[in-house]
């Protein structure tokens, strides 16, 4: 414990006044199976950090309600444990303050655009639970140019903001690939994308998700297509302290919970008849028709149950905040079912 | 050699100050020039060809500036996620700053400053007991959910509150002859004048949670305020300072011979016209009080400006940045110019009246 917190201390801004890092000694009461989702309980509501807005993952909607994918894995994990998926307190954080916000107890779970690298997975003393969002970076080019891939940009003009990471990846693959394209340089992000929409460029390079954000703001959006091969990885997903396994459970299960939903065609609008009518093992034991999976979790049988019902299955969430039933229009690509060619493969639930 | 012309109504007024002489004719033309270049496109995007009313941005066809982003958010902009069945404790809260302000503006009648003062002691308690709620059956609203407009005016509010007297003192010390004191004060001014205000906010949100004891928590807000309490006074300290430095010591000679103690001296012969002095510098400190209150961005709190950057990651209203901002623009000039009449004000009374 006291070589974790030391480490933790040091990789954050905490490494100043290393003290006593409260809030989060995991002293698990006995017979409870997991100390947070006690104290979640017992508080009535889950503590969630969030981005403080980024297109489509996170944001408040007219109404004043943080709507958004990682906002989504908040709402489904709160429908999960209270069948309320209203029973969250969001605490947006900047990019500065989100491991602080994490490790000195403030949220419970920090689901907010996280790459997992092995650094924060190690030395800062967090788990990345599951992977929800792989993103990557990738281009935007004009789809009257007929480019498919990010190869078939050799000899194009790439709008980048100067000394970016976008700059730097973007010129390490063509080299690598004895490519060539003409690196057109910007102070910042907003004048490249600005240049690009202008045609002084034949592209521009960043991750998925913020392209499509950025689309939106190209004079004629639907001109455009987002690449669907990357240059670079960034799996992304939510963020929990070490040292609760049984918390990371609940919130690695009700993630492949909206998979599993998804790939057997589970959905909030016939969630109620699957349960009363489904013959697959799998689905009558996700929405708690049969077996025990939410009581050894901690949770009720509903858990899924209340989940799908109140935020719907992973590629509900998907369309709903960043796909096509958003302004994004962003395409599943890897975050697609591996069924359908993507990458989210799920474990069984047995 | 002709008679002189006479210069008078509108044409005599443009012949002596524009067309003076071909050089004078030539730089109004040049500036008509400009301002024909610059003035019908920006009023054309901000009313002419602008978009008013609708619910999303589809509505926004006419080319120019989309107000509908705006119209649908300016509930959010004002209060944030204040709960909207509570949002009537906001607006009595800001009915009661509003009151006081008014009073500033009376003219002096008998007892106003009994009225005044009691108006300041019901008033700064009472305000935050009002919409923090919790007490006296009002729902108890965390300052989580406090935003937009009202954050930014509670902020500055709030943080000019706590850093009058503090700076007051801190100028007096700075002067003291007691070393200690004098040290202290300058200790305090000259650390809190030289760290960058972001980095206290900074510190003061993501230190204090992780040093303080378990179960302990102090409010982010109350943190950035704090935070920006403490370099606002610093900056204050100075300004009065130099207001106490221009005041001649035979003031201070007069003062003591007339049998007044040190703070009875102070506060009726010096003070008031140190403060004099500096009204303007002080309404400066005020005014950039009030915009740098942006700077709890950092830390998500979500002042006007925070809450127009968040609402633009709603991809409904993704790219709309300019309408945003210029609202934003506009709001915060409003308010700084409405301080800077008021001090305009302030210093043409105190003017005519006798020393």
């Amino acid at each position: 414990m006291r070589s974790m917190m030391t480490k933790l201390a040091a990789a954050t801004l905490a490494a100043l006044v290393a003290g006593p890092i409260a809030g989060w000694a995991q002293t698990a009461s006995p017979g409870a199976k997991s100390a947070t989702l006690a104290q979640v309980k017992a508080r009535g509501h889950l503590e969630c950090g969030v981005h403080t807005g980024i297109p489509g993952w996170s944001f408040p909607n007219d109404k004043g309600e943080w709507s958004g994918l990682d906002v989504d894995l908040c709402r489904s994990v709160a429908a999960a444990i209270f069948g309320d998926a209203s029973k969250v307190k969001y605490t947006p954080t900047t990019v500065q303050q989100r491991w602080s916000v994490l490790s000195s107890g403030q949220v419970d779970l920090l689901s907010r655009i996280s790459t997992l690298t092995f650094k924060r997975d190690t030395e800062l003393g967090f788990n990345f639970v599951q992977i929800n969002y792989f993103e990557g970076q990738t281009f935007i080019v004009r789809k009257s140019a007929g480019i498919k891939e990010p190869k078939d940009l050799d000899g194009a003009a790439v709008c980048v903001a100067a000394g970016s990471t976008e700059e730097r990846n973007a010129t390490d693959w063509f080299r690598e690939r004895n490519l060539k394209i003409n690196i057109v340089k910007f102070e910042k992000n907003d004048d490249a994308i600005a240049a690009y929409d202008s045609e002084r460029c034949d592209t521009y390079t960043a991750g998925t998700g913020a392209l499509a954000g950025q689309r939106r703001k190209l004079k004629n959006p639907a001109d455009h297509v987002i690449l669907a091969g990357t240059i670079s990885r960034d799996p992304q997903g939510p963020v929990t302290r070490e040292g609760d396994d049984g918390w990371d459970n609940v919130i690695r299960w009700v993630f492949n919970g909206t998979l599993i939903a998804e790939l057997h065609g589970v959905t909030a609008a016939n969630v109620d008849k699957m349960r009363a009518d489904s013959r697959n093992a799998e689905v009558r034991m996700l929405l708690g028709a049969d077996g025990n999976a939410g009581q050894i979790l901690g949770l009720s049988k509903d858990w899924m149950f209340n989940a799908i019902k109140q935020v719907g299955n992973y590629g509900e969430q998907f369309e709903r905040s960043v796909g096509m039933g958003s302004d994004l229009k962003l395409e599943r690509g890897y975050n697609q079912l591996w069924t359908k060619g993507g990458l989210m493969f799920t474990p069984v639930l047995d | 050699m002709s008679a002189p012309r006479i210069a008078a109504g509108p044409w005599g007024w443009m012949r002596a100050r524009l067309f003076r002489g071909p050089v004078d004719t030539a730089i109004t033309f040049a500036c008509l020039y400009l301002l024909w270049l610059a003035v019908p496109p920006v009023l054309d995007w901000l009313v002419l060809s602008a978009s008013w009313v609708g619910d999303s941005r589809d509505a926004c066809t006419d080319g120019g500036a989309c107000w509908v982003f705006v119209r649908v958010r300016f509930a959010q902009f004002m209060y944030g996620f204040y709960p909207e069945a509570e949002r009537w404790r906001v607006n009595l809260a800001g009915l009661l700053v509003a009151a006081l302000v008014a009073l500033l503006f009376l003219p002096a009648f008998r007892g106003k400053r009994a009225v005044a003062g009691v108006l300041l002691a019901v008033a700064v308690p009472g305000i935050v007991i009002l919409l923090s709620g919790g007490v006296l059956g009002l729902r108890p609203v965390e300052t989580r959910d406090w935003g937009g407009l009202m954050v930014t005016v509670f902020m500055a509010l709030y943080g000019a509150i706590l850093a009058v007297p503090v700076s007051l003192l801190l100028a007096l010390g700075r002067q003291s002859k007691l070393p200690v004191v004098r040290a202290l004060s300058i200790l305090y001014v000259e650390f809190w004048r030289g760290v960058p205000i972001i980095a206290i906010i900074f510190l003061a949100s993501n230190l204090l949670p992780l040093i303080v004891p378990a179960g302990v928590t102090v409010d982010k807000l109350a943190r950035a305020l704090i935070g920006l309490a403490l370099v606002i006074s610093a900056y204050m300290a100075e300004v009065i300072r130099g207001g106490l430095l221009a005041i001649p010591k035979g003031q201070y000679e007069a003062a003591r011979s007339l049998g007044l103690g040190y703070w009875t001296g102070t506060r009726l012969v010096i003070l008031p016209q140190a403060i004099r002095i500096v009204i303007p510098s002080l309404v400066n400190e005020f005014i950039a009080l009030f915009k740098n209150t942006t700077l709890v961005l950092i830390v998500s709190l979500f002042d006007l400006l925070g809450m127009i950057q968040s609402a633009l990651a709603d991809p409904k209203w993704v790219g709309l940045n300019l309408e945003g901002y210029v609202f934003a623009g506009i709001v915060f000039w409003i308010v700084c110019f409405a301080m800077s009449r008021w001090s305009q004000r302030l210093e043409r009374r105190l003017e005519r009246r006798p020393n």
